[in-house]
């Protein structure tokens, strides 16, 4: 072995590689001082939840634009690190350790599902980052209580309350069916439902769990259409809506009302024929975060905006990326440096008003975020309550050989 | 109805495991191929996939073939090893171009023939659906008169026989393995064209499909064509019956169960001979 005088000895290749490294760490460190203007994103850019990532970035996108042609943060521009989390939890996990070990951003938003942003709880605690989490509602995410997790949207148990006080509103029905995915997010869902249901009286004769992203639901909803549900409420992404309605219409599952929670059933794409359940979609009755028409500062121009630059309206998705990013710069704002510590104490005490409503987050780091009830009118989301806000009548439920 | 498009599925797995012992890991990445081509079909020349699933099948025996030529013949002697990392290597290329090309998001089609439902003996079929399920049948009965009394077939079956003596017998066992290869990928593909209207595709959307074919294959005991064609109806069987009395999320994993009870009590499966 000729140690030491060849040029590409061992001993020299180390050598290299330290100072190699010391660079970096020295790179790294100038890079924190400027990523003060930059945050990081997790979403969905790609995969079965693509169609939501979409929204998120569109809506991260307008609010980049806006904020950047506003002075920016701390007097400069503002950039977006995303991390393509690829619907997947783990991947989503890597996002945490790229975007803050490596790229030092101050402050996460993210992820889109509750499984992906669940799984980023405990590694926000551990690095010590503030966590905005825009769009995922299971309520084990902020069930932990981390210090570092701060929730803009509503939960589960806010789709429940909502839904269940719209139902004894408009005809008091006495039985219901949950159908649910098969994850974090349809679980958190039905034990909501289940909990508000049996609160208000409403009992649940069936519930069924599904496994994503299958072509075939139909022996399930089968199975609900002999019980007789006077309601059923689907916990499901935009894929499974789809399909579920397409087999509702195949089993001839015939409720008085289709509810859900959110999500897919919200998709922009939802009432659309080639991307979502098109005629299939008519009457159904989901539970909102947002729509264009609610009277929140900003949300008509939002929406003016996101159809001029994309020819479609945003569903809520778009819209808590919108605000998450507003949120973010507001409280980079208000600790006057890109600290996460800093940021995260402003997060705590911040109060503004925004498109998405007032935001205000509580001891567990939830935003008392209010939600409206929907119903899928012409082809359109149409607000039918709570009353204040509720744009159109409920229309009955047509039965399938009707339509 | 499931049933009927996992046996063409399995039936392709089957084909190319029976005549050369290769297990591939990339047919759920040529079903999605299948599937984009039938979608592309539709949208680029307006011909549903009901009618463009000859095309479809021809256009991927001829990607077969190529692949076959290029890349498997090497490794039909391989270790299983090194089988595998081809087969999985292709999958991953395969599913990578497509997220390339076509993007991560999913692609579905609005056929009129997929909201028609007609009622018979109270139950209620699926216009497309039933359309699939018939297709696919024919397909497999075809693939099945193929093996079973041509000369192909006879090929096929002494190649899966025995490679060797096949070879002092006259068979041109390449040619034969080229053509199997090529056979199984076009179940493959026609398996996803026959999905694409009740369902939707992306780039991974052959993985779950492949997974239940490699039970299937099992099931019907390896390398046995016939055996695979049951073995599918009976998984589909058994997944609509299992969502329907107990829970579908069960219903995936009662494929696991036959699997591990085939492995246990039968490993021969339904009509499979042991492998000696």
């Amino acid at each position: 072995m000729n140690v030491g005088h060849s040029l590409f000895s061992p001993v020299f290749r180390l050598v290299l590689v330290l100072a190699a490294g010391a660079c970096h760490r020295h790179e790294g460190a100038k890079a924190s001082e400027s990523a003060g203007a930059r945050v990081g994103v997790i979403t969905a850019v790609t995969g079965t939840q693509a169609a939501f990532g979409q929204a998120h970035q569109r809506g991260y996108a307008i609010a980049l634009e806006e904020i950047n042609a506003q002075g920016g943060v701390l007097g400069r521009p503002l950039e977006i690190d995303t991390y393509d989390d690829q619907s997947k939890p783990d991947i989503a996990l890597q996002g945490v350790s790229k975007l803050v070990d490596q790229d030092r951003v101050p402050v996460v938003l993210g992820s889109y599902s509750s499984e992906s942003s669940l799984a980023l709880v405990p590694t926000v605690t551990r690095k010590e980052v503030p966590l905005i989490v825009p769009t995922a509602t299971a309520d084990n995410v902020v069930q932990q209580r981390s210090a570092w997790v701060f929730r803009l949207c509503a939960g589960s148990g806010d789709y429940a309350a909502a839904m269940v006080a719209f139902l004894k509103s408009h005809g008091d029905p006495r039985t219901m069916a949950v159908v649910y995915e098969n994850t974090n997010f349809g679980q958190s869902q039905a034990a909501a439902m289940r909990q508000a249901a049996t609160r208000s009286g409403l009992s649940i004769l069936d519930e069924e769990a599904y496994n994503a992203g299958s072509p075939s639901y139909s022996p399930m909803l089968q199975r609900v259409k002999e019980k007789r549900p006077e309601v059923v409420y689907f916990a499901s992404y935009l894929l499974d809506a789809t399909t579920l309605m397409r087999q509702s219409r195949a089993v001839d599952l015939d409720p008085r009302f289709f509810t859900a929670a959110g999500t897919g059933f919200s998709a922009a794409e939802f009432p659309t024929a080639d991307k979502g359940a098109g005629k299939d979609a008519e009457y159904t009755i989901a539970a909102s975060q947002w729509v264009p028409q609610v009277k929140w500062p900003g949300s008509k121009e939002f929406d003016e905006k996101f159809f001029a630059r994309y020819g479609s309206h945003p569903a809520y998705h778009a819209m808590q990326a919108y605000a998450a990013l507003k949120l973010a710069a507001a409280a980079i704002e208000k600790a006057k440096r890109p600290d996460p510590t800093a940021i995260r104490d402003a997060l705590k005490t911040i109060q503004m008003d925004s498109a998405f409503g007032p935001i205000r987050f509580g001891d567990n780091g939830q935003n008392q975020h209010p939600v409206v009830i929907t119903q899928v009118q012409h082809g359109v989301h149409t607000v039918v309550w709570p009353p204040d806000v509720a744009v159109a009548p409920v229309l009955e439920t047509s039965p399938w050989s009707a339509r | 109805m499931t049933g009927g498009l996992y046996a063409v599925i399995g039936m392709g797995l089957a084909l190319i495991f029976g005549v050369m012992r290769i297990v591939n890991f990339a047919h759920g990445a040529f079903l999605m191929a299948g599937m984009y081509l039938a979608y592309f079909a539709y949208t680029g020349l307006h011909v549903s996939p009901y009618a463009s699933f000859p095309g479809v099948m021809l256009a991927l025996f001829a990607l077969g073939s190529v692949v076959y030529r290029v890349l498997v013949r090497h490794i039909v002697s391989a270790p299983h090893a090194m089988q595998i990392l081809l087969t999985a290597g292709l999958s991953f290329f395969f599913i990578g171009l497509a997220q390339v090309l076509f993007g991560a998001d999913y692609r579905q089609l609005h056929l009129d023939i997929a909201s028609r439902n007609d009622r018979f003996a109270g139950l209620t079929f699926n216009r497309a659906y039933a359309v699939s399920f018939a297709l696919a049948s024919a397909v497999s009965c075809a693939l099945y008169f193929v093996v079973a009394r041509t000369e192909l077939g006879r090929a096929l079956r002494a190649v899966a026989q025995n490679r060797a003596v096949a070879a002092l017998m006259g068979i041109r066992v390449e040619r034969v393995s080229a053509i199997a290869f090529a056979l199984g990928v076009a179940c493959a593909g026609l398996g996803g064209a026959l999905l694409l209207p009740v369902f939707y595709t992306y780039p991974t959307v052959g993985e779950p499909l492949q997974i239940r074919s490699f039970v299937i294959v099992v099931l019907g005991g390896m390398g046995s064509i016939e055996g695979a064609a049951l073995g599918g109806v009976v998984l589909g069987v058994a997944e609509g019956l299992t969502a329907y009395l107990w829970s579908d999320s069960y219903s995936q994993v009662v494929d696991f169960v036959i699997f591990l009870g085939v492995l246990l009590l039968r490993p021969s499966g339904l009509f499979g001979r042991s492998l000696a």
